[in-house]
């Protein structure tokens, strides 16, 4: 080829075509020969060098035909190759990226024609040229504007034409340049990456990746060796090898993923005939099945040949990942955390820029300074340094085959799961075998690839961005995302919901047909590990099992049909269970894809939501137990766990009547618990309990019904000063009242006075035999007790509604949450003469949002009496 | 020809299917929102009003052959009907022409 130029001039001089076609036919002919020798060895590193060489060779004859015959006396000019093609790294069907470098001006009417030649020539080829002209000095400063181009411009290699030039370029204007602009240059790669990264979900997980651009491919590959070049130009005034930048395992690992990730990219192209980075499900089962990339070119599964490519993803990801975080500054949110060296310290790591490391390897081989470093990364969103993940996946074996004790797992895994950075720990417990180690059960789903049309990234992956969208609610920016932010904010357990999206699809990893039965086994397991209370597990169980309800009514139900949203509420039970489903869902969809949750699909969830909300709330009255209607498998669940010698029939007698609400709202053991009580009412017509969980305490009440009972209740808690955020009240066929309300003691009476509980419970019971006035009660310690002025006003809007009950009037007022308020409305509900058949009590934030069942002499209030009380309450206040 | 069906969207996997079946393979499937008769009306969640008056709709596209016309507007409409207020509509309309953008090629053979 090197003489083709000349041998043409000999043969076919004045024919201008003749020399193109026989440069055309070399070009195809060697590309051909490079494709053959690749589908020998696979080998894309050689297959890339040899296309660059390749190039080299036509550039250098063309140059030789339209610029001089002899290059070594090319003054003033020099052509440069840069990007891939400078780095020897050019694929297939890359571009091909030419410089022509001029010292200045004086020359460029006597060769713009032939370098515009060589442009013409190469495209006609139809090769992808992107050719840039510019002057030495341009190449001195910093382009703000074209940051691909001062990028690419570091990667240069000399071609053709004044070697003296070439060394100017070298030796002295990209060193200026970079001394001049380092940092906007790192920020500039930063932002690029970071926007590159973001578009393709800030996960390496893709089940169709990008082998050019998804996070960890090769675009990542560079920029870990872009910011290396950069840093050591700026540090030590030369140009680096990667020995310079990347430590020595790095090296190792981005060495063998380069060869992996050229070679797969290589085949790519040969096999597409274009420049298509997409590994689609054909091309990775052609791959796997061709072992391009695997050792000894076997033929491999593909998912265990994508399992390859995300072993080596990940290696390029955490490198490329760690060295911008290192080089550029820490964000202002960790920055506040460094100045608590010594805490940090004590805890055995520090962190730097957004790194975390170990101070003492051997630290974390005590399990609770282990669970440590991640309960950290939850909560500030530090990442691990590469050599922390190493030194803790080294540190995993002593831990777990001693036998060692480990701290409780749940109190540390729920601090972990709640915690903002919740995702980002989950991946890094995992990424250095923690999560598996803890939790076998996460096992199969590593790395797994299950496909279909709609999933985007694999099964692990899809969980921790599931558990990302709840915890990103915080942060709601657009109008459909804000309702379930709000909904978020009233979920009294979330690190159920968590735990849920964490395993919901590890059968999707086994070898069962039913991916959902799959994973109910698995929680199981999971139970076994974690001190969970039998009705959180029975919540967790409720959304595993049922999590794609709410998916499957808003896409072949009509939401609008009233049936539809019966069925649904009847198979989901209560508010508090809804809640948590819905925003499962919400979840769910979004992490399938970035296009998965709609707005249009977002806004269809949320109207189910409320649709069934709203059936949940306005049908208690009809929705109710009765033993004949076929509801005794309820007494069928309870009555083992009923330590008595009642029969099932006193059971059943219980409950006949009461909501089905109560029946979904309370576990077996709960309604178990009440039931003995209900049975003392004939010993004392008050029975009452306090339990106390974390910061709230649960009251329960069994009691004959009678006027003032929820008043007087609600008063007495309030003269205390405790703080009712939620409250049911129910009663059965029989009149035994069931009251629940969920109270915080803002001023910690109970908590630093123990005794203090007793006499809160004398207190309610005294107030409901009649032996304390309840308004002498609230009068005494309501007024010194008030809370401070609210932030928001909320008006008091009042609805009263008789079509969603035959018996009752349901009448929903939303009002400034204030002390006392409960025992006003109640107070005020009775003297007007309304019995209270059923309530609903919650708060959110300011906002009380209390659904009263009101019948007046047995039957519903009338109009007139609807407007009367709606007067009076609005004057009450 | 073109067919335009707005539809329930939870009829859309078997309107879908049906079609497959009768060999209509393309189609444009749009997520939209809108009533006609049937109307919508404002749900109260927690004291915030919440419109629930543009119920959530599925609108599906297709250009056919007129041979292909009669089967797949009768097959929407076995297949969409649920009886209620709200089961959608069909529109069809004429095409002058059409091109397929890969290779140009015009009329039905584009289709």
């Amino acid at each position: 080829m090197d003489q083709v130029f000349e041998t043409l001039r000999a043969t076919a001089v004045g024919i201008p075509s003749t020399p193109f076609t026989v440069l055309r036919d070399f070009y195809a002919e060697e590309f051909a020969r490079i494709e053959r020798e690749f589908r020998a060895s696979s080998n894309g590193r050689v297959a890339t060098q040899g296309r660059a060489a390749l190039l080299d060779r036509v550039i250098l004859d063309l140059s030789r035909e339209f610029l001089a015959p002899e290059l070594n006396d090319l003054r003033k000019l020099c052509l440069v190759a840069l990007g891939g093609y400078g780095r020897r790294e050019l694929f297939p069907h890359s571009d091909v990226d030419l410089m022509f470098l001029w010292e200045d001006a004086s020359i460029e009417s006597r060769y713009r024609e032939g370098t515009q030649a060589i442009c013409r020539a190469l495209w006609d080829l139809r090769l992808r040229v992107s050719p840039t002209h510019r002057f030495l000095s341009e190449c001195e400063k910093f382009q703000p504007d074209n940051p691909e181009f001062n990028i690419s411009v570091l990667d240069s290699r000399y071609l053709e034409g004044d070697r003296g030039l070439f060394e100017r370029l070298r030796n002295r204007a990209l060193p200026h340049m970079i001394a001049g602009g380092w940092s906007d240059l790192l920020r500039d790669l930063a932002e690029l990456t970071e926007q590159r990264h973001r578009k393709e979900g800030d996960t390496i997980f893709h089940l169709e990746p990008n082998l050019k651009n998804s996070p960890g491919g090769l675009r990542d590959y560079h920029v870990a060796w872009w910011v290396g070049l950069i840093s050591k130009m700026e540090k030590a005034g030369m140009w680096a090898t990667p020995e310079d930048i990347w430590p020595a395992k790095a090296l190792q690992d981005m060495d063998k993923a380069f060869e992996f990730l050229a070679a797969a990219r290589c085949f790519l192209h040969y096999r597409q005939g274009r420049h298509d980075n997409a590994l689609s499900y054909e091309l990775q089962a052609a791959a796997a099945a061709r072992g391009i990339g695997v050792e000894n070119g076997r033929a491999i599964d593909p998912a265990e040949w994508m399992r390859i490519y995300f072993r080596h993803a990940r290696a390029v990801y955490a490198l490329c990942t760690q060295l911008l975080d290192e080089t550029l500054p820490a964000p202002a949110k960790l920055r506040g955390f460094l100045g608590w060296k010594s805490s940090l310290l004590d805890s055995g790591f520090y962190v730097a820029g957004t790194r975390l490391s170990l101070l003492e390897p051997s630290g974390v081989h005590e399990p609770q300074r282990l669970l440590d470093v991640f309960r950290y990364v939850a909560k500030h969103g530090a990442r691990l340094s590469r050599e922390a993940e190493d030194q803790i996946h080294e540190a995993l074996p002593s831990i777990f085959d001693s036998g060692a004790a480990l701290p409780s797992l749940w109190s540390n895994l729920r601090e972990i799961l709640l915690a903002p950075h919740a995702a980002e720990a989950l991946r890094a417990m995992h990424s250095s075998g923690l999560l598996v180690r803890l939790f076998p059960e996460f096992a199969v789903i590593d790395s797994l690839v299950v496909r279909d049309y709609y999933h985007h990234y694999t099964v692990d992956a899809h969980s921790f961005m599931a558990i990302e969208n709840i915890h990103r609610l915080r942060e709601a920016e657009k109008n459909w995302e804000r309702p379930f932010a709000n909904l978020f904010s009233e979920l009294e357990e979330p690190e159920l919901l968590f735990l849920s999206l964490l395993f919901h699809d590890v059968g999707k990893g086994m070898p069962c047909g039913d991916h959902v039965a799959g994973s109910l086994d698995a929680i199981e397991n999971v139970f076994a590990r974690l001190d969970l209370k039998p009705e959180q597990a029975d919540t967790v169980r409720f959304l595993i099992r049922d999590h794609l309800a709410m998916s499957a009514n808003l896409l072949r139900r009509d939401i609008f049909d009233l049936e539809t949203i019966r069925v649904f509420a009847e198979e989901v039970g209560t508010p508090e269970r809804l809640k948590l489903l819905c925003l499962f869902t919400y979840a769910d969809i979004r992490a399938v894809n970035p296009e998965a949750l709609t707005p249009w699909k977002a806004q269809s969830l949320w109207q189910l939501y409320v649709l069934t909300a709203n059936y949940l709330s306005r049908s208690l009255d009809e929705e109710r137990f009765h033993a004949e209607s076929g509801d005794l498998q309820f007494v069928d669940r309870i009555f083992p766990l009923v330590s008595s010698t009642a029969s099932r029939e006193e059971l059943a007698s219980f409950l006949e009547g009461l909501p089905r609400r109560y029946l979904f709202a309370h576990s077996a053991e709960e309604i178990a618990s009440h039931f003995p009580m209900a049975r003392k009412l004939k010993e004392n017509n008050v029975q009452l309990r306090i339990d106390h969980r974390r910061q709230i305490y649960a009251l329960t009440l069994l009691a004959t019904d009678r006027p003032f009972l929820f008043a007087g209740v609600s008063g007495t808690l309030a003269s205390w000063g405790m703080d009712i955020w939620k409250a049911e009240a129910f009663a059965n066929a029989a009149g035994v009242v069931v009251d629940t309300f969920h109270f915080t003691d803002p001023h910690k009476t109970l908590e630093l006075n123990p005794s203090e509980l007793l006499r809160l419970q004398k207190s309610i019971e005294d107030v409901l035999t009649g032996a304390i006035s309840r308004e002498t009660l609230l009068r005494g310690r309501a007024g010194a007790q008030s809370k401070p002025q609210p932030k928001v006003s909320v008006p008091t809007q009042i609805r009263f509604d008789d079509s969603s009950s035959p018996h009752s009037t349901l009448m929903e007022i939303v009002t400034q949450d204030r002390p006392g308020l409960l025992f006003h409305l109640s107070s005020t509900l009775a003297n007007f003469g309304c019995n209270i058949e059923v309530a609903l009590i919650d708060t959110e934030g300011q906002r009380a949002l209390d659904t009263f069942y009101l019948t007046f002499g047995g039957a519903k209030l009338r109009p007139d009496a609807q407007e009367q009380l709606r007067v009076r309450l609005l004057a009450e206040g | 020809m073109r067919i335009e069906a707005i539809i329930q969207p939870s009829r859309f996997e078997s309107v879908k299917e049906a079609l497959h079946q009768i060999g209509v393979e393309g189609m444009t499937v749009s997520e939209v929102r809108g009533h006609g008769r049937q109307k919508g009306h404002t749900e109260t969640y927690r004291g915030r009003e919440y419109e629930v008056d543009l119920p959530p709709k599925i609108k599906i596209e297709m250009v056919l052959p007129d041979n292909l016309v009669d089967g797949a507007v009768q097959t929407i409409l076995k297949t969409a009907r649920t009886g209620k207020i709200g089961d959608g509509k069909i529109f069809l309309s004429k095409v002058d022409e059409a091109i397929r953008i890969r290779d140009e090629e015009r009329g039905e053979g584009a289709l």
